[in-house]
């Protein structure tokens, strides 16, 4: 755990940008309706409210990706972070949320702590989670059955680790996009947009 | 109030009486007076009943009044006896009390004693109160000094914790500044970047000016030693001029010089044309060797061609002679070939010959200018004759070896000048190499500077292609693109996509399972209640197929079976009946009937004689019977008109006919 006395070392900047996407996650999928609102719980975290799953085997999941993530951000091999939601009924992508990672390689794990404090990370956070939510106002109901899947982008000379295998970008065709906030902890910044598919209209 | 009712009718009795009672009226009729002497005993009886009632009445009054008397004095008596009994109690309470009061008496003196002494304690205590209270009076003075102590003390605390607090104030000031500070130390740190990073372009940029300014003094240099080489070259020229002016006297000489130089290089020409021309010559010899050569074999060609013409002539004649067809065809042949040959053979010849003609001609051009050679060469070896013949005097004139040695001399001085000219010219060439070398480097300047430009543009243009390849990389990497060479995008196996997948997957193969199941009921319901409704009893084996038929449809089966089986069962009950019945009818009436048509009835005799006899009867629309015409009847006419026309009897009529009939069968 790392104070504004001590600093964010990368280890400490690792685990802060794993507990944003993993907030991050759930209150997409939340606000998107990919899961049934009655599913989820209320938590508060960085002088928010935000809402967690319960559901026991989406907890499994997310926590094995974010466990995962947190190693390859300590290791700075990580390039994006991607949540694709899915049309079950035509199989074609409808929403991309990604969030692009530049990792500061000089911080190494002997070196010192950067001077950054906690409260503006966490502001900045607050910002983009914010924004998040915020979206719901603009972005095309998603009126059939969905499902998501989550796509790391990493270092090609990168061990896959086991039960990874690789995957297509999974991209939208003529997508329209908007940029949300980003948020740097000094060590990793993170830069987050979405992109959906225009719904036909007129 | 009783009393007061009597008197009523007391009253009206009394006002009755007076008024039956009062003067008649003038004697009255005699008829009348036993009526009214009736009704004055009728009345005198009322009235003593109602004073015998009025009597009873009292009566019971005062009976009543008797009885509430002695109800009221024994009420009387009991409420004396009450009163002595609580007279006799209140006295003994009395005598109770006056005990108690005595008692309580002697306590009141205890206590006055007891209060006598309590006086004395209390006036005691009085004084120890007095005492006290002195005491007291001396503690609560020290009290309120230690009060004011201690309020001093508070004001003491309250000014230490304005302290406190102030100090603090300044603590938090403090930390703002600080915190300020620390802003401005961001601030000046991103600035102090930003002049570094400035600093570094700057010395850059003085790197690559001293690297100009290297490269411009070296220009310099290099300009300064061409302007050298400038002026070499201007004190060459004027070298080079006096030279021109001495050159100038000796043209005829040089004439000369060139003539005879040309003279020796045409001799060398013609003595290496000579020798190619003899190289030519030998070659077309042995040419012409192989020309005489291949003549030799033409005639013998021809004579061989003279011989098998002969021979095909023999072959000829022998075919004609013998007129054996023995291969004619393969004479043919050869002759054909022969021919062949022939014709190769003149072919042959003919380019033999024109080879032959071409040498003969190649020959005499050659043959031509070997004369012409020789000519020129003896013309040479003429004037070289000539010439020594002319240097080769008997007698020499001094003026003639004057000159000769002023020629020699002036040979030799223009050798020397030839020299010294080759040596000017090399150094002229050298000046001209270097002119063009400066010609060059300035061509090569303004060569680079016009490349420097392109290249700028091309840089320009280059970056502006960066930048809008930049910007798609951009787009596309916000699309999601990605460069597979150094990236590359992972995901868990087991995600919820794919799980979804799955599952919908096995969802639409079980519905489509289930469609297939259910199509196949639907059909196997359909033939089965298509078969049910032909037959009646038997069960379809098709209805095993159906796997799960509901209860409602076996309970409705199962009635339907039964309904059916009771059915059968009727109708064959009716069945047995009625022929039961008919042959009863038969047997008793002796008439078979029948119905044929609908209302026609057809009766058969049992002792009909024969089969078709038979009487048919018709039921009219009114219900009657009527017999129709038969040959049968026909024969029974005076039956029918007797029993049916007369007697308008059909059972009659038919009990006739079977008499009629059976006597026949017995007598006969």
């Amino acid at each position: 755990m790392t104070s504004t006395l001590k600093g964010i070392t990368l280890k400490g900047s690792a685990e802060l940008v794993a507990e944003f996407f993993s907030f991050g996650i759930n209150s997409i999928l939340y606000q998107r309706g990919i899961y049934p609102p009655e599913t989820f719980t209320r938590v508060t975290h960085y002088d928010l409210s935000l809402l967690l799953t319960t559901d026991p085997k989406l907890k499994s999941y997310l926590t094995n990706v974010v466990s995962q993530l947190k190693e390859w951000l300590f290791e700075c091999t990580v390039q994006k972070l991607v949540l694709v939601i899915t049309c079950l009924e035509t199989n074609e992508v409808l929403e991309r949320w990604q969030f692009d990672i530049e990792c500061d390689k000089s911080a190494k794990e002997s070196s010192a702590p950067r001077e950054k404090s906690i409260k503006t990370i966490q502001h900045e956070i607050r910002s983009v989670i914010r924004q998040i939510t915020a979206t719901v106002t603009f972005l095309p109901l998603l009126e059939t059955p969905c499902a998501f899947d989550l796509l790391v982008y990493t270092d090609k000379d990168l061990v896959v680790p086991d039960k990874w295998e690789e995957s297509g970008p999974q991209t939208i065709d003529q997508p329209e996009e908007v940029r949300l906030h980003s948020f740097t902890t000094s060590i990793h910044k993170v830069n987050s947009m979405v992109a959906y598919k225009k719904t036909e209209s007129a | 109030m009783d009393l007061e009712d009597d008197t009523t009718i007391l009253t009206t009795l009394k006002s009755f009486n007076s008024f039956i009672s009062r003067p008649e009226h003038p004697q009255r009729l005699s008829e009348h007076s036993a009526g009214s002497g009736i009704l004055q005993s009728q009345y005198k009886r009322s009235m003593e009943l109602l004073e015998a009632a009025e009597r009873v009445h009292s009566k019971n009054r005062y009976l009543q009044l008797d009885q509430e008397k002695k109800q009221m004095e024994l009420s009387h008596k009991r409420a004396r006896f009450e009163l002595e009994r609580a007279a006799s109690d209140s006295a003994r309470d009395l005598e109770h009390e006056v005990d108690r009061n005595q008692e309580l008496l002697g306590q009141i003196k205890k206590l006055e004693e007891r209060a006598e002494e309590v006086n004395k304690k209390l006036t005691e205590q009085k004084e120890a109160n007095d005492a006290l209270q002195k005491n007291l009076e001396g503690l609560n003075k020290t009290l309120e000094e230690r009060d004011d102590k201690l309020g001093t003390a508070n004001q003491t605390i309250r000014s230490l914790k304005d302290e406190i607090r102030e100090l603090r104030q300044k603590i938090q000031n403090q930390d703002s500044k600080m915190s300020a500070q620390t802003l401005e130390n961001q601030e000046l740190q991103e600035k102090i970047d930003l002049q570094q990073r400035k600093y570094q372009e700057v010395s850059q940029l003085c790197q690559s000016l001293q690297a100009a300014q290297s490269s411009c003094s070296d220009h310099i240099i290099k300009i300064k030693e061409l302007e050298r080489r400038l002026v070499f070259q201007e004190q060459d020229f004027a070298i080079v001029k006096t030279v021109k002016s001495e050159v100038a006297r000796v043209p005829d000489l040089e004439k000369e010089l060139k003539r005879l130089r040309d003279d020796n290089a045409y001799l060398r020409e013609s003595r290496e044309n000579c020798s190619l021309l003899k190289e030519e010559v030998e070659g077309l010899r042995k040419k012409l060797e192989r020309m005489e050569k291949t003549k030799e074999e033409l005639i013998n060609m021809e004579l061989e061609k003279e011989r098998l013409t002969e021979k095909l002539h023999a072959w000829e004649n022998l075919g004609q002679s013998t007129g054996l067809n023995i291969s004619v065809r393969s004479v043919e042949r050869s002759q054909s070939e022969l021919r062949a040959e022939l014709t190769q053979q003149h072919s042959k010849t003919l380019e033999e010959q024109k080879k032959r003609e071409a040498q003969d001609a190649l020959v005499r051009r050659l043959q031509k200018r070997v004369l012409l050679l020789t000519k020129e060469r003896d013309g040479m070896r003429a004037i070289l004759e000539s010439y020594d013949s002319e240097l080769a005097p008997t007698e020499y004139s001094p003026q003639l070896s004057k000159r000769l040695r002023e020629a020699e001399d002036i040979l030799l001085k223009t050798q020397s000048h030839n020299a010294e000219m080759e040596v000017c010219l090399q150094a002229c060439i050298n000046i001209l190499f270097f002119f063009a070398l400066l010609n060059s480097v300035c061509a090569c300047i303004f060569f680079l500077r016009q490349k420097i430009e392109d290249l700028e543009r091309e840089r320009q243009r280059l970056e502006e292609q960066n930048n809008i390849l930049e910007m798609r990389l951009e787009r596309h990497n916000l699309q999601g693109d990605y460069d597979p060479v150094k990236t590359r995008v992972l995901h868990l196996k087991m995600n919820p996509t794919a799980i979804a997948k799955q599952e919908r997957q096995q969802e639409v193969e079980a519905l489509r399972q289930e469609v297939t199941r259910l199509r196949d009921l639907v059909r196997s319901l359909q033939s089965g209640g298509a078969v049910g409704h032909s037959q009646d009893d038997t069960h379809n084996p098709s209805f095993s197929l159906s796997l799960a038929p509901s209860k409602e449809v076996l309970d409705l089966r199962k009635q339907m079976e039964s309904s059916e089986l009771r059915n059968q069962r009727l109708k064959e009950v009716f069945q047995r009946k009625i022929q039961e019945f008919r042959t009863v009818c038969y047997v008793l009436t002796g008439y078979q009937i029948d119905i044929t048509t609908e209302n026609q009835y057809r009766l058969t005799s049992v002792y009909a004689e024969h089969m078709d006899d038979s009487l048919l009867f018709k039921k009219g629309s009114n219900g009657s019977m009527q017999l129709m015409e038969t040959e049968f009847s026909k024969t029974l006419g005076e039956m029918v008109a007797l029993h049916l026309h007369h007697q308008k009897s059909i059972p009659a009529f038919l009990s006739a006919v079977t008499l009629d009939l059976f006597s026949r069968q017995t007598t006969v």
